[in-house]
């Protein structure tokens, strides 16, 4: 017994240093699950506070860009309204022959505007942190646009402050299609530049051209369907490849971007729960 | 004693807030992400107890992590610095020279300290870009990836030591 006690004291650093790489690397792998706990990452609120500290002193010196964005964004607004309007009194036309005239159920979404307070494009799996939370009602899984396109998918929720898995993560896999021809396949980022991703799983018998727009697909409840992604930047095609190799330009300049939307979906909920009793059913039989 | 601690608690806070609220916002390219935190654990006082090299090397990759959203991966490399530190003064340095003080140019003399420096950087740097490129197999742009940052790293926290009189 006392020699197995004086050899662990002789050892003693050694085994402190293996004790602490191993809780490190559980604590690795267990942060590569989807969901991860609030208290240690940005979302908590000591370090979310610091960001958003540190984010008022650079605001001040990005008013003017921010204020031109803020333009581009109400007028895009306003064009939206436009558009509503018109499908409204188009709508109430039509009422007019049929009985019960109704918003497509995948289209009942409302937006909740939010500020970036800390981001990053430099690392291999970026993170994007927002001044808004449970309180503001945002919940895990729901997507994020910016103005100009597709941003990412809320990781975590605290209560004043969310993290956003952005499209610069290898991690999300994003499914879009091709706005020409709707061969649909997932975006994934290759983790070296953060202007471009790929685009995979696009058969080769698929016509596909430099400068085609790529949208998100409408397939999962995150996004509706037709917000912009991309274009395609470069297309390759080797003769034993199965697939295209597709390189897509970002719309979202991840590197400016500064305030984002978050997509509410009022449907979400039901549609999930439809499609998981649907194959549990088929699980059983 | 007391004195010591001060310092270095000081530097703990000052280096974590300088690299995730300076530095981490550069965002200069993917191939450059330098991390001069790690200039804290090089800095820690010579006649330290070594298992509280290996604790504070995790405490304070646990403090990056927060921030940055990688939990784990700061942790990880940090403690493998801490548990390194010995060997390679031990490695680098005269017997006589590394009984106290902190180490820096004057104490260990400047070449000794450029190469532990260096050596301890890249090893930091090394660990880091692999245990986050996990499933990535592009092997040449992760050396290319650690050679560049621990270039820019080094230099910078070579740079720093210069007018750290706080010794």
């Amino acid at each position: 017994m006392h020699k197995i006690l004086q050899f662990f004291y002789k050892f003693r650093v050694m085994f402190l240093f293996i004790l602490l790489e191993g809780i490190s690397l559980v604590l690795l792998v267990r942060n590569n699950k989807y969901q991860q706990t609030v208290y240690l990452s940005s979302a908590n609120d000591f370090t979310a506070r610091m960001y958003e500290w540190s984010s008022s002193i650079t605001d001040f010196f990005k008013l003017k860009s921010t204020n031109a964005q803020l333009a581009a964004e109400n007028a895009q607004l306003l064009n939206q309204i436009n558009d509503l309007e018109n499908r409204l009194v188009m709508a109430e036309e039509r009422a007019n022959g049929i009985e019960n005239p109704r918003l497509p159920s995948e289209n009942q979404l409302d937006y909740i505007p939010a500020k970036v307070i800390n981001n990053s494009t430099n690392h291999l799996k970026n993170y994007i942190t927002i001044n808004k939370g449970a309180l503001d009602g945002i919940e895990p899984d729901m997507g994020v646009v910016s103005s100009s396109g597709a941003v990412g998918i809320i990781k975590n929720v605290s209560e004043h402050f969310a993290v956003i898995v952005p499209l610069l993560n290898p991690t999300l896999k994003l499914n879009c299609k091709l706005k020409t021809s709707n061969y649909s396949g997932p975006l994934v980022w290759d983790g070296t530049d953060a202007r471009y991703s790929d685009m995979k799983d696009i058969a080769r018998h698929v016509q596909v051209q430099v400068g085609d727009t790529i949208i998100t697909s409408g397939l999962s409840s995150t996004f509706p369907e037709g917000i912009a992604v991309g274009t395609v930047k470069i297309c390759e095609l080797d003769d034993s490849d199965m697939f295209h190799k597709i390189k897509v330009e970002l719309a979202t300049n991840f590197s400016t971007l500064t305030y984002v939307q978050v997509i509410r979906n009022a449907n979400k909920k039901e549609q999930q729960q439809l499609e998981q009793r649907s194959t549990q059913d088929s699980n059983k039989k | 004693m007391l004195r010591t601690i001060s310092i270095n608690a000081l530097r703990f806070i000052l280096l974590i807030l300088l690299q995730v609220l300076l530095i981490d916002n550069l965002q200069l390219s993917t191939m450059c992400n330098p991390y001069i935190y790690v200039l804290f654990l090089l800095t820690l006082p010579v006649d330290e107890p070594r298992w509280l090299d290996v604790i504070l090397g995790f405490l304070i990759g646990l403090f990056i992590d927060m921030f940055s959203n990688t939990l784990g991966l700061h942790c990880f490399a940090g403690t493998l610095v801490g548990y390194l530190r010995y060997y390679v003064i031990k490695l680098f340095v005269d017997e006589e020279m590394r009984t106290t003080g902190t180490p820096g140019y004057e104490t260990f003399g400047a070449i000794e300290y450029i190469k532990y420096v260096v050596m301890l950087v890249t090893i930091h740097h090394a660990t880091l870009f692999a245990l986050e490129a996990f499933t990535l197999t592009n092997g040449w742009w992760l050396i290319g990836r650690v050679f560049i940052s621990s270039l820019v790293s080094s230099a910078l926290i070579l740079v720093a030591s210069l007018f750290d009189k706080a010794q």
